[in-house]
């Protein structure tokens, strides 16, 4: 039998969904639970006493971005988790000596994150476009912000699951870095009512541009260029890549 | 004749740990097609380094390993080699069955084919009852059954076994020694390290000691106890691995205690 290493791939990628599924009241309910709360408190309990946003209501405006990183985090932590516990316990012992190629060992240990993302994603579209009405005015441009995010934070999840000496690392990613950049990014609120000096530094911030890309897939409207947000999230995507897979290929941090 | 390439092949093997710990040390080895060969040392030999250096486990400093002639980091050496490690390591989020198939999945097998396979080693190491439990519900003993069960899953032709009888219980001792004889007499290449050396030289053809990273005897029990003038492998151990001279006294003490 010669070895089939799309088979491996697809094995992998089965076992890292397989995960997401049987943890999913953690996984999947945990996180679509707490945005949806974000939704009703911020967007509907407050909306009514804030202004329009960039001519939508609030509870309409903060819906892409509270979807956003719900899903950012959810293909972070995912990938992290995953990969962190797979070292520590050393079953990913069984996957480093099998018959696949490293490129396939990267991409098979990042699906999950990348369908936990969007199974979180969907599931919080369904509530919130009944109750909220947020409109998808570019459904292609929010395909492809999605898919960009999706990629950037599986990514990150997956290289920072080979760096992590424990879990402190990962929540220290998480909540000092993933959590306040993408707050900072304007997920509540447009950068452009901010002071010209903080605006300037809004714009310093890599997730700015991801929150303004998916923004534009459903509002049709962003506070930069869109090709600008796409480029630099693209950008971000491809160093993440090339960053996890060069660890795949040379097994740093992986191999002793 | 076309006459088979060895099972491993190893030429000038040195491998130096971050910490500067050099593991290994130049080391050569040729284990033939079909042998049933033991890996005998201390702890800190170099002997798990070893293992997991031909399993692409850890990135080596220098040197060459082949397995049936091919490259050690290729898709097709890979797929000939199945490793049961020391510690069992095992996917706490799999049940028993689901991590035999997963396994099979990786070294590309079909679902259907590991799904059978999968059932077959169930059987063959009595994980029957545990089948549908987490792995890490098992106890110690069933925990080593699922590492063997997984390491053969895939059918591979050089099978490393890393202390497989450490720490377990009589019945899966025996059980194990059968299996694994009834896969060498199927042809299948057997490394073995273990501690226990009378299973070494009940079980292996030829057996090479390993000390400082490096090979420093070998050939079969036989011929190494005639050649280190030993009445056992003890002595032979202790002499070449310890570098002890008073090998047959401490041997002998050691006979004394266990009587």
């Amino acid at each position: 039998m010669k070895p089939d290493p799309s088979r491996s791939l697809l094995a992998l990628s089965s076992r890292e969904t397989l995960r997401v599924t049987k943890l999913w009241s953690q996984t999947i309910l945990a996180p679509v639970v707490s945005s949806f709360l974000f939704i009703l408190v911020f967007g509907l309990s407050l909306g009514s006493r804030i202004r329009e946003f960039e001519g939508f209501p609030y509870e309409v405006f903060i819906v892409p971005g509270l979807i956003a990183m719900a899903m950012a985090q959810a293909a972070f932590s995912n990938n992290s988790s995953s990969i962190l516990q797979a070292r520590n316990d050393r079953y990913i012992n069984d996957v480093l000596a099998a018959p696949m190629h490293s490129w396939q060992m990267n991409l098979g240990l990042t699906v999950g994150g990348v369908f936990r993302a969007l199974v979180i994603g969907i599931a919080l579209m369904a509530l919130a476009i009944p109750l909220t009405g947020v409109p998808v005015e570019q459904p292609l441009a929010l395909f492809v912000a999605v898919a960009l995010l999706v990629v950037v934070f599986g990514a990150l999840g997956t290289v920072v699951g080979i760096y992590a000496k424990s879990f402190d690392h990962h929540s220290f990613v998480n909540n000092i870095l993933i959590l306040p950049l993408t707050f900072l990014g304007g997920v509540f609120y447009t950068v452009e009512i901010l002071p010209p000096f903080w605006e300037a530094v809004s714009h310093l911030n890599p997730l700015f541009y991801i929150v303004n890309a998916v923004r534009y897939g459903f509002l049709g409207q962003s506070d930069v260029s869109i090709a600008l947000s796409f480029a630099v999230t693209a950008a971000m995507a491809l160093i993440l890549v090339a960053w996890s897979q060069w660890l795949f290929a040379t097994g740093h941090k992986l191999k002793p | 004749m076309q006459q088979l390439p060895p099972a491993l092949s190893i030429t000038g093997l040195s491998k130096t740990y971050e910490d500067g710990t050099a593991a290994l040390a130049g080391l050569d080895l040729e284990v033939p097609a079909g042998e049933f060969f033991g890996l005998l040392g201390p702890n800190g030999a170099g002997k798990t380094t070893l293992i997991n250096a031909v399993c692409n486990l850890i990135r080596t400093s220098s040197g060459e390993i082949r397995v049936f002639g091919h490259e050690h980091t290729t898709l097709e050496a890979r797929r000939l080699v199945g490793v049961a490690e020391q510690d069992p390591n095992l996917d706490r989020f799999l049940a028993v069955r689901e991590s035999l198939i997963y396994h099979g999945g990786y070294f590309g097998m079909p679902r259907r084919e590991a799904t059978a396979r999968a059932d077959e080693m169930i059987d063959a190491f009595d994980l029957r009852a545990k089948a549908g439990a987490l792995t890490t519900k098992l106890s110690g003993g069933m925990k080593r059954r699922l590492t063997l069960a997984r390491a053969l899953l895939h059918r591979p032709r050089l099978v490393i076994l890393d202390e497989p009888t450490a720490g377990v219980d009589i019945e899966l001792r025996h059980d194990l020694w059968r299996y694994i004889r009834r896969l060498h007499q199927e042809g299948t290449t057997i490394v073995l390290t273990t501690h226990y050396l009378e299973e070494a030289e009940s079980l292996c053809e030829d057996i090479a000691l390993i000390a400082r990273g490096a090979i420093v005897a070998r050939d079969s029990a036989d011929n190494l106890m005639r050649r280190f003038d030993a009445k056992t492998l003890e002595e032979v151990y202790l002499q070449t691995v310890s570098g002890r001279a008073d090998a047959a006294g401490l041997a002998g003490l050691d006979a004394e205690v266990g009587a």
